[in-house]
């Protein structure tokens, strides 16, 4: 199929209202969601995820990836008028945006916050475009050795960058692989944890796994300690950015999206990351880098740029390999096999118009990000003013029956409750629940791939060394191994130093 | 400090966790075939291998927790009623889930949103309850007539 007959099949799918619909209502929901404090990206993707069942696959996720989009941007506005990142990605906006905020010019952090972030995407989206299928082409020679030492080595990655003790992120996604081996063993279809009950020999639903463990300890937390968010909320003022300072600033908004694509693109990473790098890039490199953390309007464009640049990339190594980039794209993987589809190579010869179709979403995306962005600045002020006392039950009854419509089982609601509990005492002791989840996901993929390299091996383990790609995959899981416990001795230095 | 000593009883849980699930509960609850020639094939090859780290990455965290001059005095701050709203919270919970296929799903979302709304002490009591009557319903429409969902109806009053 030529590249026009892949264009033009992916927009056969989409070029209907239905989807753009679809789009639109998902980067609004996204938009809100992340304004709202207390909410977050994945929580609004994890809580839309239910709603989708009854979809076309690529409406569906046309849907989820518009309320990925708008939940990072949404984030940036609680982050410049109330100083709460409404997501963590926005963290990095706070440091300039609230400043420019107590100046009366919040209307001009969030215009150049909306600027930046569209920018970014753009770019983000035509990275992946140009990169993921020809990853993807690259990824087509892989086998069961080749995709064992890959998912391995983002494994390894994934438990080593997410939260402050690297060990805890480890036992998390031990603790993740280990509750993905419930069910019907894999080769023999012998029980594996599953106590008679029919209801687990599938293993334990993905949704209700991932809504449990994002979603329930939030509630939990808020039960916990029922505060209201504080934070006074700043008025906009009448001014807006100009295309002068929109240009003065495009050095490191373009600086900071390519940041944000290289970095979106290594599974784990994740967007806070980037978003601090692309800050600390341009402060390094402004002529106002002593105005940065007092009301520079670069560093918000900055911030913005290098985590709204992550949103595209996160989705090569998502649609190439299989392999989630971050927590959200882990529930979106979620979505595409709750809809049959199973992400990777494969996916760019058997449904290269679904591939093309998305290419077209996404780029469309960019565009209701800009409109809905500037709807939503206005609109802040009544998202903000949702009680928290109302939100959070409501959130309860949200997930039952989302997590009951993915099978009608009320089994999954309880799988939810137990799992909701489990996530809320992670939270409390700082474990991440980040690598639990994307271990969940990865664990069947990691064992089957390694007991279908056994067999075809006839169980000799040389078969996992086979060849110019594992010997890659092996090297870099080494030197991440080597990093993660480098790091991990300097942190407990550091804390022993401070004792 | 808190971190740390935090740190070694996650350790230690993690490594009776790892030894719980090797001496106990794998050999009892997961079933291998056998026939089985090969240990590596076994379906209890992966979940003791999967154990196996858990214990070594338990150790690892206990060690770091020890080696530590941790202050034991120095924990998280409690909140005033925390622990008797969670209590309170679980046993929601559970009333919800046993309250689903006898009253209706939407009867038991519509007093869980009431309990959870006064349990987190909402400062809009009349808006809480204004919700708990239409969100419920609002999401039975869409799942019942929309997504073509079975939603449990319960016992007593069905909804069309």
């Amino acid at each position: 199929m030529s590249l026009m007959d892949s264009i033009l099949a992916g927009l056969s799918l989409v070029g209907n209202f239905e989807a753009f619909f679809a789009l639109f209502a998902g980067v609004a929901i996204g938009t809100i969601a992340g304004a709202i404090p207390g909410m977050s990206a994945t929580m609004a993707v994890a809580l839309t995820l239910p709603f989708t069942f009854s979809m076309q696959p690529i409406i569906a996720i046309l849907l989820l990836l518009g309320v990925y989009k708008g939940g990072i941007f949404g984030g940036s506005i609680p982050a410049i008028l109330i100083k709460t990142p409404g997501t963590p990605a926005s963290s990095a906006t706070v440091l300039d945006g609230y400043p420019l905020a107590e100046k009366g010019q919040a209307g001009k952090a969030l215009g150049m916050a909306l600027w930046a972030s569209c920018t970014a995407d753009l770019i983000s989206n035509l990275a992946l475009i140009l990169f993921a299928g020809w990853l993807a082409s690259f990824a087509l020679n892989f086998g069961p050795p080749e995709f064992f030492t890959l998912i391995l080595f983002s494994l390894t990655i994934i438990a080593g960058v997410s939260g402050a003790s690297l060990l805890r992120g480890a036992l998390s996604a031990m603790l993740g692989l280990l509750l993905a081996t419930v069910g019907l063993d894999l080769v023999y279809g012998t029980n594996r944890f599953t106590f008679g009950d029919p209801s687990m020999m599938g293993g334990l639903n993905f949704i209700a796994v991932l809504i449990g463990l994002f979603a329930i300890p939030e509630v939990l937390a808020m039960v916990w300690d029922p505060k209201p968010h504080k934070g006074q909320t700043r008025s906009l003022g009448d001014n807006k950015v100009t295309f002068g300072e929109y240009k003065r600033c495009f050095k490191s908004i373009v600086r900071g999206s390519f940041i944000g694509v290289f970095l979106g693109s290594i599974p784990g990473i994740g967007a806070a990351p980037s978003a601090f790098l692309s800050y600390s890039e341009a402060r390094r490199k402004s002529p106002n880098r002593d105005n940065f953390g007092k009301g520079e309007l670069e560093g918000v464009a900055a911030s913005e740029a290098g985590n709204n640049g992550v949103a595209g990339a996160t989705l090569i190594p998502l649609l190439a390999l299989g392999v989630p980039g971050d927590v959200i794209t882990a529930i979106i993987i979620g979505a595409f096999m709750v809809h049959g589809l199973q992400p990777g190579p494969m996916m760019f010869i058997l449904n290269v118009d679904i591939i093309y179709g998305l290419f077209i979403g996404l780029i469309v995306s960019s565009v209701f990000l800009f409109f809905i962005g500037s709807v939503a600045i206005r609109g802040f002020k009544y998202v903000a003013d949702i009680p928290r006392g109302v939100l959070f039950p409501g959130v309860l009854v949200l997930c039952v029956y989302g997590v009951f419509a993915v099978n009608n089982n009320i089994f999954d609601v309880g799988v939810m409750f137990v799992m909701g509990w489990v996530g809320f005492v992670m939270l409390r002791n700082d474990i991440p629940a980040a690598p639990f989840l994307i271990a969940f996901i990865l664990g069947p993929l990691l064992e089957d791939n390694f007991r279908q390299a056994m067999l075809m091996s006839g169980s000799s383990p040389t078969i996992l060394f086979r060849g110019p790609i594992t010997w890659f995959f092996w090297g870099l899981t080494v030197l991440t191994v080597i990093a993660i416990i480098r790091a991990g001795i300097r942190a407990t230095r550091t804390l022993k130093r401070r004792a | 400090m808190q971190n740390l000593h935090r740190q070694t009883l996650i350790g230690l849980f993690a490594v009776v966790a790892g030894l719980f699930l090797m001496i106990v509960a794998i050999p009892n609850w997961v079933s291998s075939p056998s026939n089985v020639r090969n240990i590596i094939l076994s379906p209890v090859f992966w979940p003791y291998t999967l154990s196996a780290l858990t214990i070594v990455i338990g150790l690892g965290l206990t060690i770091t927790g020890h080696f530590s001059s941790e202050d034991m005095s120095q924990e998280k701050a409690e909140i005033p009623g925390g622990y008797g709203r969670l209590v309170i919270m679980a046993v929601v919970m559970v009333i919800y889930m046993f309250g689903l296929p006898r009253l209706g799903m939407v009867w038991t979302s519509m007093l869980a949103f009431v309990a959870t709304a006064f349990l987190v002490r909402t400062s809009h009591p009349k808006t809480a309850v204004i919700c708990a009557l239409c969100v419920p319903l609002i999401l039975y429409g869409f799942f019942a007539h929309v997504a073509s969902v079975a939603i449990p109806q319960g016992n007593f009053v069905r909804l069309p």
